[in-house]
């Protein structure tokens, strides 16, 4: 009856958690039935093919807890108001608030994307929600409460800039561990098979031969991390993805700062996947990795024509590039 | 249990109030088998969340609209134990009252528009 009960376990279990944000009669009352409800919901989309039903899915139930939990609220102040002591609601208060930061760190996180190292796919100004969960490693929040998995070939991440953790970046996972990889004209040949991959952009630009046939002819703008992946990873033109680790690389290849240049990312620093983008706006990309005063005057100014309402609600794509003249 | 103060008298039913009066109309049902019919009614238009949907039987049950039967296992879905709700004689009452005024809603709605239209 349940073949993938991995997940909807996991997605049961958050929603448990999620059900504290009631008030506590309507959740000893309720909690169960409403458990049950969500569970049969989730089997019925476990069968529904496609992202987009999971998201709208997804969308409407965190929709539904967020004005039920609100209103109930309101309710039960408004009814308690006339009898009993105020203290029991700020403490109430209190675990709702908790419960909604919770929702908001762990489950997912906002991002705005500002290099367009992705452009084709992701662009300048993209503000996205990330998922936290599919990519979590077990063990962060606990093994059986998380269904995540292993980042793929092909799977879009969001991570800690290796070289500088406070920043994060966006790009697409190329190489697993024990993966061979090079490039050449441009090209990335992946375990000996040149890779077609229909989502990168060639913008042209300067001829460049470390970039274009990396690994070869090694430069000097590479940080101590890619010099370390080519002294030590290298092995007869090609890097070897060591374990725990990802070799990434922007869509935008010819302008992209990727594993090409600060070396492989460990698998801790992968924050999650993109989900959709909520916001897409034009602006250059120092005012969005700090809000000053003009960049919200901007914002003020511009928001109508300079916001990309067309990318609202787009959701980045994993893909896998085929293996050309190889078997699967 | 039913309480002379009723928000019915006071105005038309709200639309998930009145779809899931119309979902317990012919039979018993527990809280997934009145989302799926209320989605079923409605061609997929009114989708309750688990929130509301239990929101609204709360508000239902203390205004004497439904009440609980009892708790069985639904041989369809698990082996689990569900709550299964009932519509009571005033809740047939107040759906049968909302059905009529939808109805003259909808024959008004109809004349004028037919009216303006030919």
């Amino acid at each position: 009856m349940t073949p993938q009960s991995g997940p909807i376990g996991m997605f049961c279990r958050i929603y448990s958690i999620l059900l504290y944000a009631y008030p506590r009669d309507f959740r000893l009352q309720y909690g169960i039935a409403m458990q049950q409800v969500f569970r049969d919901r989730c089997r019925d989309m476990v069968r529904a093919s496609g992202r987009l039903p999971k998201l709208r899915f997804a969308a409407h139930i965190a929709a539904d807890w967020l004005t039920t939990t609100i209103s109930e609220r309101a309710v039960a102040v408004w009814s308690a108001g006339r009898k009993k002591t105020p203290r029991n609601f700020v403490t109430e208060w209190a675990v709702t608030i908790a419960i909604y930061l919770f929702a908001t760190t762990t489950l997912v996180q906002a991002y705005v994307v500002p290099t367009g190292s992705m452009e084709g796919t992701i662009r300048v100004g993209d503000h996205m929600l990330v998922d936290r969960l599919t990519f979590a490693e077990p063990g962060t929040i606990g093994p059986h409460i998380l269904p995540y998995r292993e980042p793929e070939r092909g799977d879009i991440v969001v991570f800690l800039y290796p070289e500088d953790i406070r920043q994060t970046y966006v790009k697409r996972v190329i190489g697993l561990p024990g993966d061979r990889i090079r490039l050449d004209e441009q090209q990335v040949i992946r375990n000996g098979r040149r890779l077609i991959e229909p989502y990168v952009r060639h913008i042209a630009t300067y001829p460049d031969a470390y970039r274009d046939n990396f690994p070869l002819s090694p430069e000097a703008s590479t940080t101590p991390r890619g010099r370390d992946m080519l002294e030590r990873h290298v092995l007869n033109g090609e890097v070897i993805v060591p374990p725990h680790t990802l070799f990434v690389l922007g869509d935008n290849r010819e302008n992209s700062e990727d594993s090409r240049y600060w070396g492989f990312v460990p698998r801790s620093y992968v924050v999650g996947k993109p989900l959709f983008v909520y916001w897409s706006y034009d602006a250059p990309t120092a005012d969005l990795t700090d809000w000053t005063l003009d960049h919200v005057l901007d914002v003020a100014q511009h928001f109508f024509t300079r916001t990309r309402w067309e990318r609202t609600l787009m959701v980045p794509r994993s893909q896998t590039g085929q293996e050309a003249g190889g078997a699967q | 249990m039913a309480q002379p103060k009723l928000s019915h008298e006071q105005g038309p039913l709200s639309p998930p109030v009145f779809h899931i009066l119309l979902a317990l109309a012919g039979e018993e049902r527990h809280g997934y088998g009145i989302m799926q019919d209320v989605a079923h009614q409605t061609g997929n238009a009114l989708r309750l969340g688990p929130g509301t949907l239990y929101g609204c039987l709360k508000r239902m049950l203390a205004a004497g609209l439904v009440e609980e039967s009892d708790e069985r296992p639904d041989p369809a879905l698990d082996d689990e134990r569900r709550r299964y709700y009932r519509m009571t004689p005033l809740g047939k009452r107040v759906v049968h009252a909302e059905a009529k005024r939808l109805f003259g809603a909808v024959t008004a709605a109809r004349t004028k528009l037919a009216g303006g239209d030919a």
